[in-house]
């Protein structure tokens, strides 16, 4: 449904506003999943600080985007489509901000692998990040660009990637016995992959939330296709 | 429940669950004319017994003149007409048996403005009775009693029921007109905007207590507060140039309307 212009301006600026601030959150937060990556990869401490350096603007945005939210709902009462823009924006934000902690987290374990002999099983958790990174990106876009249908394809992608979580937590849990003295890398490595699984089910809770906004569907808990 | 033009909409939950409960109003191809104006065109919708509905729009859509016409109100004015039907229990408003006087008499009508007759708190809640030939002192004291307790003034007024109406306050005042229009124990109550002279406190009274009566009486309101429509009414009517444009249960119609005129109007983009 194609709407036209709020006749109050200050509420159709301060839903553009909520919208750029959740938008700049997930730039930042991407950001912050690539630096890991670059971190954990290339083994390089200060992509790592980076990316744990950066959450603090991430936090301050969440406090920001809900400071904004709840004005909206203050000061214009939103009703329909502007009160379920409003609810996910909020919504939104949390996930993002939940994810960038993640990111965190996969620096701060990057940081100790980093001190460690580099352990060729690290390659394994390659295809985890892919996947956990390009579900994440899409999720933003389908909020971003209000993409129902990227949208919908985040939930079967999130399953895939609990698979693929599941599967190295089994070939890391069997390599320990054999390379005792690796233990710590590979309990970092599991921390690593648990924090990948997290964030796709953050990029899920995003799709749900858009899908929920734009078709007024609520599809969380479920397991039926949206 | 169906909205205009004899476009059926699909049935809500709600919908389903109230199906035990008659259609108490229904409106048929309902078209009003003030003289060559045409204010109303092609209504079709049936307001449900003992639950509050709400009929919303930008001014001029005609939602007063359709409430007005549920007590056959704008008869008053010279030069309107109307063609199609609205009928309360399956009987025609317009069947020639019907005295307009007693048609009134049964549906309670409160307004904008609270207007207290310059007469005591008493006389203004007995005033129709009076009129209809009542006049046994335990009947009108009754009648007193259970009108000022049903719109929440009793507790307010019971000790100075003989002091002049035009001392209470705002709030007070409208809960009086809504005490005097439930006097006479009607079938409907129409509302036409009845909170938009009152302060924030005295609004909330008289939500709570539409919310009450809604027990006895089947409620029609007219209002421009959106908030209010949420907060008090089942059913929500928009109007919009004299047509109906959706009708569905209030959460529907405000989370998520099905005609972008709807979503346009309640998310303030016209108006």
């Amino acid at each position: 449904m194609e709407l036209t212009r709020h006749i109050l301006t200050g509420f159709e600026d301060a839903l553009d506003n909520l919208r750029k601030d959740v938008l700049m959150m997930s730039s930042l937060s991407s950001r912050s999943l690539e630096n890991a990556r670059r971190g954990l990869f290339e083994r390089d401490e200060d992509w790592c600080n980076t990316v744990i350096a950066d959450d603090e603007e991430i936090d301050a945005l969440e406090i920001q985007v809900d400071g904004e939210g709840m004005e909206i709902m203050l000061r214009f009462h939103p009703f329909a489509s502007d009160l379920r823009n409003v609810i996910a924006a909020m919504k939104t934000s949390v996930n993002l901000e939940r994810a960038s902690d993640q990111s965190v987290g996969i620096a701060r374990r990057a940081r100790k692998l980093i001190a460690l002999p580099l352990m060729v099983e690290t390659s394994r958790i390659e295809p985890i990040f892919n996947l956990a990174s390009s579900i994440f990106d899409d999720a933003i876009k389908s909020y971003a660009d209000n993409d129902i249908e990227l949208a919908r394809s985040i939930k079967p992608r999130d399953r895939e990637l609990d698979d693929l979580n599941r599967e190295f937590a089994d070939f890391i849990t069997e390599m320990m016995p054999q390379n005792p003295n690796h233990i710590r890398g590979f309990l970092e490595l599991i921390f690593i992959a648990r924090c990948l699984e997290r964030i796709g089910d953050q990029a899920k809770n995003i799709a749900e939330d858009t899908i929920y906004a734009v078709a007024v569907k609520d599809i969380r808990h479920t397991h039926a296709a949206m | 429940m169906q909205t205009s033009n004899d476009a059926p909409v699909k049935m809500t939950a709600d919908e389903k669950n109230s199906s035990s409960r008659p259609d108490f109003i229904s409106v048929k191809d309902f078209n009003f004319f003030y003289g060559k104006k045409q204010a109303l065109h092609g209504i079709n919708m049936d307001i449900p017994e003992r639950q509050v509905t709400a009929l919303i729009g930008p001014s001029g859509c005609g939602k007063s003149t359709l409430l007005r016409n549920f007590n056959r109100m704008n008869e008053l004015i010279e030069g309107v007409h109307h063609t199609g039907d609205i009928r309360i229990l399956g009987k025609s408003i317009y069947d020639k048996g019907i005295e307009v006087i007693s048609l009134r008499r049964s549906i309670g009508m409160v307004f904008q403005k609270s207007n207290p007759f310059p007469k005591s708190i008493y006389e203004n809640v007995v005033f129709a009775l009076r009129i209809s030939g009542t006049s046994k002192k335990s009947d009108l004291d009754e009648c007193v009693e259970r009108s000022l307790r049903g719109a929440a003034l009793w507790n307010e007024v019971k000790d100075r029921l003989h002091e002049s109406a035009l001392g209470l306050s705002g709030g007070q005042m409208q809960r009086l007109c809504i005490a005097r229009a439930i006097a006479n124990r009607p079938k409907v109550l129409l509302m036409d905007e009845p909170c938009s002279a009152l302060d924030p406190t005295a609004t909330v009274k008289v939500e709570e207590l539409i919310r009450e009566l809604k027990q006895q009486f089947t409620i029609v309101i007219v209002t421009h507060n959106m908030q209010q429509a949420t907060r008090c009414s089942d059913n929500t009517a928009f109007f919009y140039l004299g047509k109906l444009i959706e009708y569905a249960d209030t959460p529907k119609i405000f989370s998520n309307p099905s005609e972008k005129q709807t979503e346009d109007y309640i998310t303030g983009r016209f108006g």
